[in-house]
């Protein structure tokens, strides 16, 4: 892993003046004054560069995360991204879990309603984000709140289909084992569905927490928002900034990493037998 | 499913002629309420009865698709949902009537179907250049180079230990914070959204098919093994159907992945064409009809592009009974 690491920031040098050598050479030729001798030494200065230079994203990263406590920094976005993920996340869940049971307890309700759910996936929720955001501050329900709606919306589909896989997940054998005991379905469902349902419940909920994530960054540049990683991408995607869209893109990439990783975390605490894979 | 003889509730039932009677009674009587607020020209005083008498009206349609959902025929399989969502495409035309909802907040389907008409031109262009050139390649482009970096993985344990971590990585990074980077990088033409369509498709699909290629059984490998059969030969025979339906399941996944990833692409640049862009340009217009005309649109070829890649999968990797 470290290796391939070293190889790759060894060729993002090249490639980097490679990227950027074309446009800087352009702009010298235009006759704009960049401050430097030649082309090469303007690949590393570009103000809008096809790939930022080490020196530039270092200096990006600082000019973003210090203050961590500023409304403009990225650091204090990606807390607010994180928390509509997360509470669209737990929305998510919870509705994916009373589908989940309706699905496997029914199956008019699975006939009627499974090909819809499937087709809500294929509907581009990022066109509905900035109609929904407008009805639901129509009626009242703003700042926090829409956003984590999408997210749910984007996020409830895998909870659902793995739930519903994981509550079906109990063999024939065992189902028998609990008839002998003369169970009735609500405790089959309570005793034996659910836990055996967990392993997959986690399993969905790292996808869905990725989805969400989207989501929730979707949501916020496609409607009138304040602060989130989204509207830093929509306004620095407007300014042209790209140094500050590479360190956005790196912010979201750790805040991807760190909810998955939590998820993970919760899978440990909650169903510790499975800890050792 | 399991195998579908046992059901929850137990004994299986025949489908009947009592589904039929709810049904065509509910259609009926939304139509007419429909046509009723038309002949009415403005939204009634009193919204309530109209919501009471939609509601009785769906609950008898559910009365109806539940029966018509019982047994085990291609009509019991397909009808209810069909008719879940007729009825609920009339419901919401009455209720969006009934209250005086404003077409600039949410437009009524027969408005939208309307509009789909109006405008089916250009919305037949967008649709070509964000699914044809950026969503449909794209999904080739990446689904292609992750199935040779899955091999090379399986191939090389070097790669393996060097790559599939990074893959993992990258496959939990949110994709749209990438397509204003890749847009601004390669332009506003059409081939930046391809690179971004096919970015998304190209680790689930690398994660996934190193995990099927790797899932082969130790006995199935033993067997080959017993029978002299040559590395290319168990290749063929043990692994490929064995990461078959992982590789699907990354491909279903990535389709709609696809049409998202480019119609957000669309949205931080384009020359003028596709889906996104329409739909960006007529929110600011407040001309939803015609936006949620350009979703229909969306939908209907994902899930045209989501049923023939499992048709495909049907064909190539058929999903075992009990699973």
């Amino acid at each position: 892993m470290l290796v391939v690491l070293v190889v790759a920031v060894l060729l993002y040098l090249p490639l980097m003046l490679w990227a950027n050598v074309g446009p800087a050479s352009r702009a010298l030729a235009s006759g704009a004054d960049l401050g430097c001798p030649n082309a090469i030494a303007c690949a590393t200065q570009l103000r809008n560069p096809v790939l930022p230079a080490p020196g530039q994203l270092v200096q990006g990263f600082r000019s973003l995360s210090v203050p961590p406590t500023a409304p403009t920094s990225a650091p204090y976005n990606a807390v607010v991204t994180g928390g509509e993920t997360l509470l669209g996340l737990v929305l998510a869940t919870g509705l994916g879990l009373v589908l989940a049971a309706l699905l496997v307890l029914s199956r008019s309700f699975e006939r009627a309603t499974l090909p819809w759910l499937v087709a809500s996936q294929t509907v581009p929720i990022v066109a509905i984000a900035p109609m929904l955001a407008v009805l639901l501050g129509q009626y009242g329900v703003q700042g926090f709140l829409p956003k984590a709606l999408i997210a749910a919306y984007i996020a409830f589909f895998p909870v659902a289909v793995g739930m519903s896989r994981g509550l079906r997940s109990p063999d024939a054998l065992q189902l028998d084992l609990m008839r002998t005991y003369s169970a009735s379905p609500g405790r089959v469902f309570v005793q034996l569905r659910l836990p055996a349902s967990l392993p997959y419940l986690f399993t969905a909920l790292k996808v869905a927490v990725t989805a969400a994530l989207v989501g929730s960054i979707v949501a916020e540049i496609s409607t009138i928002s304040f602060s989130g990683l989204g509207k830093m991408l929509a306004e620095n995607s407007r300014a042209s900034d790209t140094i500050a869209l590479w360190v956005i893109m790196a912010y979201g990439a750790v805040l991807g990493v760190g909810l998955v990783a939590l998820v993970g975390l919760l899978e440990r605490v909650v169903t510790p037998w499975r800890a050792g894979r | 499913m399991a195998s579908g003889a046992v059901t929850w509730r137990g004994a299986v039932r025949r489908p009947g002629l009592g589904a039929a009677l709810p049904l065509v009674l509910s259609t009926l009587g939304l139509l007419g309420l429909a046509a009723g607020l038309t002949r009415l020209g403005t939204a009634p005083e009193r919204p309530l009865p109209w919501l009471l008498g939609v509601l009785a009206l769906l609950l008898l349609g559910v009365l109806g698709i539940r029966a018509a959902a019982q047994g085990e025929g291609r009509a019991a399989r397909f009808l209810p949902a069909a008719l879940t969502g007729l009825l609920a495409v009339l419901a919401v035309e009455v209720l969006l009537r009934a209250y005086g909802v404003p077409a600039g907040l949410i437009p009524t389907p027969s408005r939208v179907l309307v509009a789909l008409w109006e405008a089916r031109t250009v919305l037949l262009q967008d649709t070509f250049s964000t699914f044809v050139l950026e969503a449909l390649l794209g999904f080739v482009v990446g689904a292609l180079i992750g199935l040779i970096l899955a091999l090379l993985v399986v191939r090389f344990r070097f790669l393996e230990r060097g790559l599939l971590p990074y893959a993992a990585l990258f496959s939990s990074v949110p994709i749209v914070a990438l397509a204003p980077v890749v847009v601004k990088a390669l332009g506003l033409e059409w081939p930046s959204k391809m690179v971004v369509v096919a970015i998304t498709v190209l680790f689930p699909v690398v994660v996934n098919a190193v995990r099927g290629l790797q899932a082969a059984q130790p006995l199935h490998l033993d067997l080959l093994h017993t029978y002299a059969a040559s590395p290319s030969q168990t290749f063929r025979n043990v692994r490929v159907p064995t990461a078959l339906p992982f590789v699907f399941n990354a491909l279903k996944v990535g389709s709609t992945l696809a049409l998202i990833s480019a119609i957000v692409a669309e949205f931080f640049g384009t020359t003028g064409h596709g889906l996104g862009f329409r739909i960006q340009i007529e929110v600011g217009r407040f001309n939803l009809a015609v936006v949620w005309a350009a979703i229909v649109l969306a939908s209907v070829v994902g899930l045209a592009f989501f049923g023939l890649i499992s048709v495909l999968e049907r064909r190539f990797a058929p999903v075992p009974e009990n699973s």
